[in-house]
């Protein structure tokens, strides 16, 4: 089992989990290349290229080609970790990830930043349908962590996976949620609030809102628990199926669409195998975004504390109105999800 | 480290399967008389093939017999250097020129295309001896310039050579491609470029321009040798300056799609051949060894064409 180690909140934040992690892996390992479409320092990939500039190649801005090149790389053995926005990473070059990656099932690592609406950008970068994307082609693993312990930890993790894996980074400061007890593993789901009436079911950014979420719902008597799912393909289907049995209602929760990310590989669990147990899906319902700030955009699409507070305190039948978060200033190094 | 990677990734190509498997690689030849011989080989192997259903992807192997004659006969190393198809659709062409180096068994050829075969008329990550494959168009020469990265960086002594089409010059991720391996001076990349002037609508100059083909190559930094694509000296000569570039290199290639077989006729789709009553016969009797042209069997079986097309 994966340990827990859950900190309390308010919780602080890093920078350059991921960057600082391949650069020590890459210096273990020599077959370990880096590959950057532009976007270097914006996806952490600055520090091998300083450091160890013969395991980093700049393909430029052309993403299908990164894609084949990737694929020719692993072909002769080497582990390809590729870096741009996740939109960029999926939607662009999605036949090519298909044909010369996922189809061979190459040891090519996608790891895409500004996951869902993270991103300012608008529907160009907003990366909401990437999960689906990789979701839908065999031999690929797809991974949405929750926090900086996470990242570092997944950055080994997938380079030890054999075959290719998506995996999706919040960019710039990465809070830090749990301690060094936490340990990650594929697919391993984790309940790091227990036990509840309601099960949130939480992957990425989501699974620290879901976490201050449950706070504001125990603290208005209705339990909550949390079940952090950061491999969401292949899903942890026992996780899953023991948040129905333990559960009045699940919520699901991602930063993403409600089409084909966690809240589509949940409701294909429960209904496979003949589970009752309400849903609600918290998370991008079926449109695009515009181009504003990520909290602005976490409130006006429901991706908020209070949305995701809000969805399970109905889920569970709660009469009146559904408690709400305080809002939290936060100081700079500290993160509070919106 | 690393886990063990699967051993067929470490290789230049994906091993035939046993029962597939020839006698072995041939020795190299330069023998311009044999190149040519292995050429006319291939064509009577395609259309003992295309026989079988009675369609297939003809026109392909017809306009690329001698490019491959030369590429698997002269010039690949085969099990060192790595060799990436990037229109799938050529499998056929590839098929035949492995059994002409000794690659594959001919008796194989009875199975293209056939439900369940290994040897598909597109070819996939299960077809044999080839490095990649991409039926996806304009994706092979990106897995090129991955390749020929990899052996720069491992200083090792590999070529990679691309096969392509012309009308896979239309997909941007090709100029993507090209960008790159010029950037990089990959000088272990040689592209051969089977200029047939044709598409699924048609010739390739009422669709769009893509002239001039070997200018835009020389703007992008390639070494560009043009050559007449059914005359396997020229093949050679070019295919050996290519290998002893720095820089990357193509081979803009002329060629007709129906090449060698004057008696089927060039007036019907060349990009996917359907065999009317006598063709197969016709097309045997255009591509009969040279020395002796042998009379063409009166009613051959398909499988029997294509297992003893070559004999």
């Amino acid at each position: 089992m994966s340990g827990v180690d859950l900190l309390p909140f308010p919780w602080t934040t890093t920078t350059k989990p991921y960057g600082s992690a391949l650069l020590e892996l890459a210096r273990a390992r020599p077959d370990v290349l880096a590959l950057g479409a532009d976007l270097t320092r914006q996806t952490e990939t600055d520090l091998i290229r300083d450091e160890l500039p013969q395991q980093f190649v700049n393909v430029g801005m052309a993403e299908q080609n990164l894609m084949g090149i990737a694929s020719g790389l692993a072909r002769t053995g080497r582990c390809v970790f590729v870096h741009t926005f996740g939109v960029f990473a999926t939607r662009r070059p999605f036949e090519q990830v298909a044909m010369q990656v996922a189809y061979p099932g190459l040891d090519v690592k996608i790891v895409g930043f500004m996951p869902g609406l993270s991103s300012p950008g608008g529907p160009s970068h907003q990366a909401v349908d990437d999960v689906a994307l990789m979701r839908a082609l065999p031999n690929m693993t797809v991974m949405d962590v929750a926090d900086a312990t996470e990242v570092r930890q997944a950055v080994a993790l997938i380079a030890e996976r054999e075959g290719p894996c998506s995996l999706r980074l919040k960019r710039g400061e990465v809070p830090v949620l749990f301690g060094s007890e936490h340990r990650l593993a594929v697919p391993d789901a984790q309940w790091i609030l227990e036990p509840g009436n309601v099960a949130v079911i939480a992957s990425g950014m989501l699974v620290a809102t879901a976490v201050r979420a449950a706070h504001v719902c125990d603290e208005a008597g209705l339990p909550v628990s949390v079940l952090n799912v950061p491999t969401l393909k292949p899903i942890d289907r026992e996780a899953v199926l023991e948040a129905a049995r333990r559960s009045s209602a699940i919520v699901t929760a991602e930063n993403h669409s409600v089409v084909g990310g966690l809240g589509s590989a949940v409701a294909e669990v429960l209904a496979e195998a003949g589970a009752a147990t309400p849903l609600r899906r918290v998370g991008v319902q079926d449109t695009y975004a515009q181009a504003s700030s990520a909290p602005w955009l976490f409130r006006e699409h429901g991706l908020d504390v209070n949305a995701v507070a809000q969805a399970a305190w109905t889920a569970a039948g709660q009469p009146g109105q559904a408690p709400t978060a305080a809002d939290v200033a936060v100081e700079p190094g500290r993160y509070a999800p919106v | 480290m690393p886990t063990q990677r699967p051993a067929v990734l470490e290789g230049a190509c994906r091993p035939a399967p046993p029962e597939l498997a020839g006698s072995g690689p041939l020795p190299a030849t330069a023998d311009l008389a044999a190149l040519a011989a292995t050429a006319r080989r291939i064509r009577r192997h395609a259309v003992g093939m295309v026989a079988i259903a009675g369609m297939g992807y003809l026109g392909q192997a017809t306009s690329s017999a001698e490019l491959f004659a030369v590429l698997y006969r002269a010039v690949l190393r085969h099990g060192r250097d790595r060799f990436v198809l990037s229109p799938g659709h050529y499998a056929i062409t590839h098929y035949a020129a492995a059994v002409e180096a000794g690659l594959l068994a001919q008796g194989a050829l009875a199975t293209y295309g056939v439900d369940g075969t290994w040897l598909e008329s597109i070819s996939t990550e299960r077809t044999p001896l080839v490095s990649a494959t991409c039926g996806a168009l304009g994706q092979g020469l990106s897995v090129g310039v991955g390749l020929a990265l990899a052996a720069a960086l491992a200083g090792e002594d590999r070529r990679t050579f691309v096969f392509a089409s012309d009308g896979e010059m239309e997909e941007g991720q090709t100029w993507e491609a090209a960008m790159f391996a010029a950037h990089h001076g990959l000088g272990g990349l040689v592209l051969l470029l089977d200029c047939n002037g044709s598409q699924v609508d048609g010739p390739i100059g009422t669709v769009t321009t893509i002239e001039p083909v070997s200018a835009k190559w020389r703007s992008f930094g390639w070494d560009v040798h043009g050559v007449d694509g059914h005359n396997v000296g020229a093949i050679l000569a070019a295919l050996e300056a290519a290998t002893a570039s720095v820089r990357p290199s193509v081979l803009v290639a002329r060629t007709v799609m129906l090449e060698g077989l004057g008696s089927v006729g060039d007036d019907r789709d060349a990009h996917f051949v359907t065999f009317g009553p006598g063709d197969v016969e016709r097309a045997l009797a255009d591509t009969a060894p040279a020395a002796s042209a042998a009379p063409a069997p009166a009613a051959a079986s398909a499988a029997a064409v294509a297992a003893g097309a070559a004999s």
